[in-house]
């Protein structure tokens, strides 16, 4: 049927959820708050525009939040194509994280290089890992969910234990590293105090990359076939365990280099003691986008603008900011249930192929046999 | 180094703490396996005891009793249990999906309901006192007997009740319809269909089982285990109980077992963390690699048994 | 409602699926009380669904269903369990962990207080056997026990429901000559003891032998009602297996040279322990288009399986242009030159949610051609996916098109154009046509002969008869996973013919088989 009706559909239908959810949002600021209508405006105006300006510094903000999340959404969005529900990129953001620290610390060339060298590294170690679950699915059949999640606590206590008792810095109160080479720093994109580093392009740069190897590369276009239909890749000759394994592979190496731009560009020393939630947020943003490349980064953005209004919000109003979850949760909910206005699409359908077969029998004569 | 460790393992306080320490996650693995016995794999368990925990603390400091908390716990856990349900069934969003959503909500979700009902940031430590808490029994009897009495008298009500819970569970599972439904249904669901058992039906009733024992683990995390709620309570407990089912087959005896497994090992870790030379972190890792091996020796021996039946055929 | 005859009455039932396939079309079906009344007809000639509307599974677009002189409306089967009706699926509709008892009384289980009696379910359970002589071991495991012994629970099942009509769909199918006896004896007792059996088959044997009347449908109508002791085998397979219409399809002789695809003593056993291939031997050779007809359930779907590696066979082995190609990877099997139209194009053939380009190229996608170092070359594929869609007129916008939206047999004119244009050596074409449009059904078939006179050899299996008949130039009938008949030269050959080998009334000689193998 009709692809731009189609379209048209899941537009109104993603309109629907983030409609529900603001409902929802718009109740519990009138519960909470003794000035409810300034606190959605803080909520849903703010982080653009402040005292009746645009406010670039908020923007900033808000970019430097969409950096981690659209790596981690670009990672499971391609993992996610294989119909693997691999959860390990929340384990591969904290360790990207942490051996990029390293590298930025102890292997410093005193280059510019030192960055692209931290984040390879770190990518590829993370690449390692999620080879692991993986494997064990596509060898053994073990559920790549469980295996995943296991290895983001592996993860976490295994650097934890390095962070504690290997490279911490004696010399300060909290546990962290040493602070990495000046040219382990990812520069700041824009002057000033922000957040915004030039990993902010990098992330771009790679949502156009994954697009491509997605929907322009043979190995991407393998990976999307086993998702819709495994019998079908198998059937046509794809080697489909080994694209399975790929497909998290890469989901690995995205998210790790998402832990590393994190860390490299928002802070001087590795100092995380606990997941980051990254990961969590890039599955959220990845059914935003309907596990299309290109949208990851408008998806990122909304989650990042959501968080930053609640944040206003919260500053200058009685609203606690971690209202936003329970916002992105049921837009979450509403965005990834099939049957959600089902029946509006179920007419869009009819209608479609009302008009198909009008055109048909007008265009060629009627396909049926004869009374027997 | 070793001696050492071996000197503590032998302590009562040790076997004591390891079914304290147990009971929260046999709470929610055994919540992990009546749902997957009916079908449905509910990864919403981490967000789920969570929020109970909240509501167990509100509820128990609102009315003064820690039974009513505990009550209300396991209310919101039905609820919450249920919304994922029908986000699943209703609205066919994939179920691992709707798990994830009510994990998501649940991290900054309680901080805000927290901050909506009492004015609190973070942590409920200024609403709890100790006549609220889960109290703990002491066993006439068995509490006199040296040894055994330090180790199983002295818990917390749910703890006892954890353990109780397997045999229930086995039983309801085993020896009731609703038990032989949901198998039924879990297992081929069209047969059940086809002798007029409704699927979704038995599927919500499953999902609401898995709400009432999530209900106690949060209640017992917030009222007993923590004397508090606070953000980080749950810590991962909701993810390894999914991996304790797994490794223990989906079956309520071999899922306390490997519950206790990993009771021993974070039991251990609180242990030896202040043994010299002894990695806490290290040890806390350990109980998800043991998770991980589980898995693969599990998944091996089907494979191999699949093999086995396709040659006996031939 | 006491003595009316009739307790099913089916009137001017027509159903017409979503999709738009009519597999009813005002059908009458009458069973008497007390009969064994056999509803025949091939593969979908309509009356697996007539049945699943008489179970509540699905409802008629047209029509009304009596049962018992009162009109009923059979919205699920719990209704259609409240009726009286029971049915015996051909795939078992039992939980294979849980016990005889327990799958018996599924639903319904007895209860002592909050706990299910177990030991009131062994007893009703032993209390059916023996009441309908149906010896089952109440206590094991379904996983567990034979074949027929799962049958018998499955008769016990409606029993205990109630039902006084028993819908048994393909019973014999899954069971071994002696367990078929003993099924035949069971149901001529509940017979004797007044309940009404509709007995789905289409072997003429069987059916001779316990059954009072019959039903006979083709392509979704119904052939009419006969007394059993009053029509011959012949008569029964002239009727189930006539052609409706007769399309012609024009071709040249075919001049067959090497052989292409060499079958050999190919044994398959499967899980429910039939033997589905038996020493199975043809060859299929260039420039020839060998058919394989038979009633579905023969081999026909295991044979395709084996030859592109969807399943691995017990022995013997299969050869093309003289390399053996069990347990290769598909790939390898379609780098000799091997293409297959699967049976079912959803399961298979397409990527539902794909676009129409995406299918096209599932085979080809990493060829040379396709690529400009590590990029797609989109235009060389928009430019193949533009070509197919013309030269096999597939009716859609663009390329760019989601291929599930598209009809029936516009998918399947995708995977035909995927499959024919690869130059292939050797074509499996199985069901190419089933449950298209005339139009594209006579595309698919000329295009299927043309590719054969170029060259290619094709082996096409299919349950159409006019199709295998008309497209074929020697022809094969399957018949309990072997090779029944082969006629070199289908012109002589007509469905009365055809009907007594597909049905097994005759068989040919092992020597005048063996022609088929060409050596």
């Amino acid at each position: 049927m009709n692809n731009r009706r189609m379209f048209m559909f899941e537009i109104i239908r993603g309109a629907a959820a983030i409609l529900v959810a603001l409902i929802v949002a718009m109740v519990f600021i009138f519960i909470c708050s003794d000035k409810p209508f300034e606190a959605l405006r803080y909520m849903l105006v703010a982080p653009l525009i402040t005292n009746g300006s645009i406010s670039m510094n908020s923007i900033y903000t808000i970019l430097a939040a969409m950096t981690p999340i659209i790596f981690t959404g670009l990672a499971v969005c391609v993992m996610f194509s294989s119909n693997q529900f691999n959860l390990g990129g929340e384990g591969c953001v904290m360790l990207g994280g942490f051996v990029a620290a390293l590298v930025g610390i102890y292997w410093s060339t005193g280059t510019y290089l030192d960055i692209v060298i931290a984040v390879l590294v770190a990518s590829a170690a993370c690449a390692a890992v999620l080879y692991i679950p993986a494997v064990l699915k596509v060898k053994l059949g073990a559920s790549e969910m469980v295996s995943s999640l296991m290895m983001n606590y592996i993860i976490m206590y295994v650097v934890l234990h390095f962070l504690n008792h290997v490279f911490a810095d004696g010399s300060k109160g909290s546990v962290q590293t040493f602070p990495f080479a000046a040219t382990a720093k990812i520069p700041q994109l824009v002057a000033g105090g922000s957040k915004l580093t030039w990993g902010f392009l990098i992330a771009l740069l790679f949502t156009l990359l994954v697009a491509l190897f997605m929907y322009r590369m043979r190995w991407g276009y393998s990976i999307r076939m086993i998702g819709i239909n495994e019998n079908f890749a198998k059937y046509s000759g794809m080697k489909v365990g080994a694209v399975i394994i790929l497909s998290q592979v890469i989901g690995g190496f995205l998210s790790g280099m998402g832990g590393a731009i994190e860390v490299l560009g928002r802070y001087e020393t590795f100092l995380w003691r606990d997941l980051p939630g990254h990961g969590w947020t890039g599955i959220t943003v990845a059914i935003l986008a309907k596990n299309n490349p290109i949208f990851i980064p408008v998806a990122a953005f909304f989650i990042s603008y959501l968080n930053r209004g609640c944040t206003l919000m919260a500053t200058y109003c009685d609203v606690p900011s971690e209202m936003v979850d329970i916002i992105q949760a049921v837009i979450f909910l509403f965005f990834a249930a099939e049957k959600f206005l089902a029946k509006y699409r179920q007419k869009l359908v009819v209608a479609g192929a009302k008009e198909e077969i009008a055109q048909k029998t007008a265009s060629t004569p009627k396909a049926e046999g004869g009374e027997a | 180094m070793f001696e050492q460790i071996i000197t503590m393992v032998f302590q009562t306080d040790f076997a004591f703490s390891i079914f304290r320490i147990t009971a929260p996650i046999l709470f929610a693995a055994l919540a992990a396996v009546v749902a997957e016995k009916a079908g449905v794999v509910n990864i919403g368990l981490e967000g789920i005891m969570l929020i109970c925990g909240l509501f167990g603390t509100l509820f128990s400091f609102w009315t003064q009793s820690w039974f009513i908390g505990v009550l209300g716990a396991i209310v919101v856990g039905i609820l919450l249990a249920l919304m994922i349900g029908f986000f699943a069934l209703k609205l066919h969003t994939d179920i691992i999906l709707a798990g994830i959503a009510v994990n998501t909500m649940s991290a900054g979700g309680t901080i805000f309901l927290l901050y909506l009902f009492t004015g609190e940031r973070g942590n409920t430590a200024s609403l709890t006192s100790s006549n609220i808490l889960i109290p703990t029994i002491k066993i006439p009897g068995l509490h006199q007997i040296p040894i055994l009495g330090d180790i199983f008298s002295g818990h917390a009500v749910l703890t006892y009740v954890a353990f109780l819970l397997v045999f229930l569970i086995w039983v309801l599972l085993y020896k009731t319809s609703i038990g032989l439904q949901i198998r039924a249904v879990g297992e081929n669901a069209h047969a059940a269909e086809s002798v007029g058992v409704s699927v979704i039906k038995i599927q919500y009733i499953a999902l609401a089982i898995s709400g009432i024992l999530c209900g106690m683990g949060g209640a017992f995390m917030s009222m007993y285990y923590s004397q508090s709620w606070n953000t980080g309570l749950v810590a991962g407990r909701g993810f390894i109980a999914l991996a304790a089912q797994a490794m223990g087959r989906g079956e309520p005896v071999g899922t306390m077992f490997s519950s206790l497994l990993f009771g021993f090992a974070q039991a251990l870790r609180t242990k030896v963390s202040g043994v010299q030379g002894v990695s806490s972190n290290l040890i806390s890792a350990m109980p998800y690699l043991v998770t991980i091996i589980g898995l693969v020796l599990y998944a091996a021996s089907t494979m191999k048994k699949v093999k086995k039946i396709k040659n006996k055929d031939k | 409602m006491g003595n009316n005859e009739y307790v099913v009455q089916m009137q001017g039932i027509t159903k017409v699926y979503p999709n738009g396939v009519a597999a009813n079309q005002g059908v009458d079906f009458h069973v008497k009380r007390g009969e064994i009344h056999a509803l025949m007809g091939e593969n979908g000639a309509g009356k697996s669904t007539l049945m699943k509307m008489l179970f509540g599974l699905e409802q008629p677009t047209e029509g009304e269903i009596i049962v018992n002189g009162e009109v009923v409306s059979l919205t699920s089967p719990t209704v259609a369990i409240s009726k009286g009706i029971g049915m015996v699926h051909q795939h078992f509709m039992l939980v294979p962990s849980l016990t005889v008892a327990e799958n018996m009384v599924l639903g319904m289980e007895p209860k002592k207080g909050v706990f299910i009696d177990y030991k009131k379910a062994v007893q009703i359970t032993e209390e059916y056997a023996k009441k309908y002589n149906l010896h089952v071991d109440p206590n094991a495991k379904i996983i567990d026990i034979p074949v027929g012994m799962k049958q018998k629970v499955e008769i016990l099942k409606a029993l205990v429901r109630g039902a006084k009509i028993l819908i048994l769909d393909e019973p014999t199918a899954v069971l071994t000559t002696q367990e078929t006896a003993e099924l035949f004896k069971e149901l001529v007792s509940l017979k004797e003891q007044g309940y009404t059996i509709i007995f789905i088959s289409h072997k003429l044997k069987e059916i001779k032998q316990i059954t009072d009347r019959l039903t006979i449908m083709r392509g979704g109508k119904s052939m009419g009602v006969y007394e059993t002791a009053g029509i011959t085998e012949q008569d029964i397979s002239r009727l189930m297996v006539g052609r409706d219409v007769i399309l012609t399809v024009e071709k040249e002789k075919a001049q067959p040279t090497d052989v292409v695809l060499k079958v050999r003593d190919l044994e398959y056993t499967d899980s429910w322990n039939r033997k589905m291939l038996d020493k199975l031997s043809f060859s299929v050779r260039k420039g020839e288009i060998l058919g394989i007809a038979g009633v579905e359930g023969n081999g026909q779907r295991e044979l395709v399986e084996m030859l592109f590696h969807l399943n691995t066979p017990d022995a013997g082995s299969v050869t093309v242009n003289g390399k053996n190609i069990l347990g290769m990877p598909q790939r390898k099997i379609r780098e000799l030159g091997v293409s297959l139209i699967p049976e079912d194009r959803m399961v298979y053939g397409i990527a539902a949610s794909g676009t129409i380009e995406e299918n096209m190229i599932s085979d080809r996608f990493d060829k040379k051609k396709f690529n400009k170092g590590m990029l797609f070359n989109m235009n060389a594929i928009h430019k193949e996916s533009n070509e197919l869609i013309a030269d096999y007129k597939v009716l859609c916008k663009s390329y760019k098109q989601e291929i599930g939206m598209l009809s029936g047999g516009n998918i399947q004119k995708v995977v035909v154009a995927r499959e024919f244009s690869s130059d292939p050596k050797l074509i499996i074409a199985d069901q190419p046509t089933r449950g298209i449009d005339v139009g594209a059904t006579e595309f698919i078939r000329k295009k299927l002969v043309e590719l054969s006179r170029e060259g290619a050899a094709v082996l096409l299996v299919s349950a159409d008869l006019n199709e295998v008949m008309e497209l074929s130039d020697s022809l094969v009938v399957f018949y309990n996973g072997n090779i029944a008949a082969y006629f070199e030269d289908t012109s002589v050959l007509n469905d009365e013919i055809m009907g007594e080998y597909m049905l097994g009334l005759k068989r040919q000689s092992d020597e005048e088989i063996r022609r088929v193998c060409h050596e």
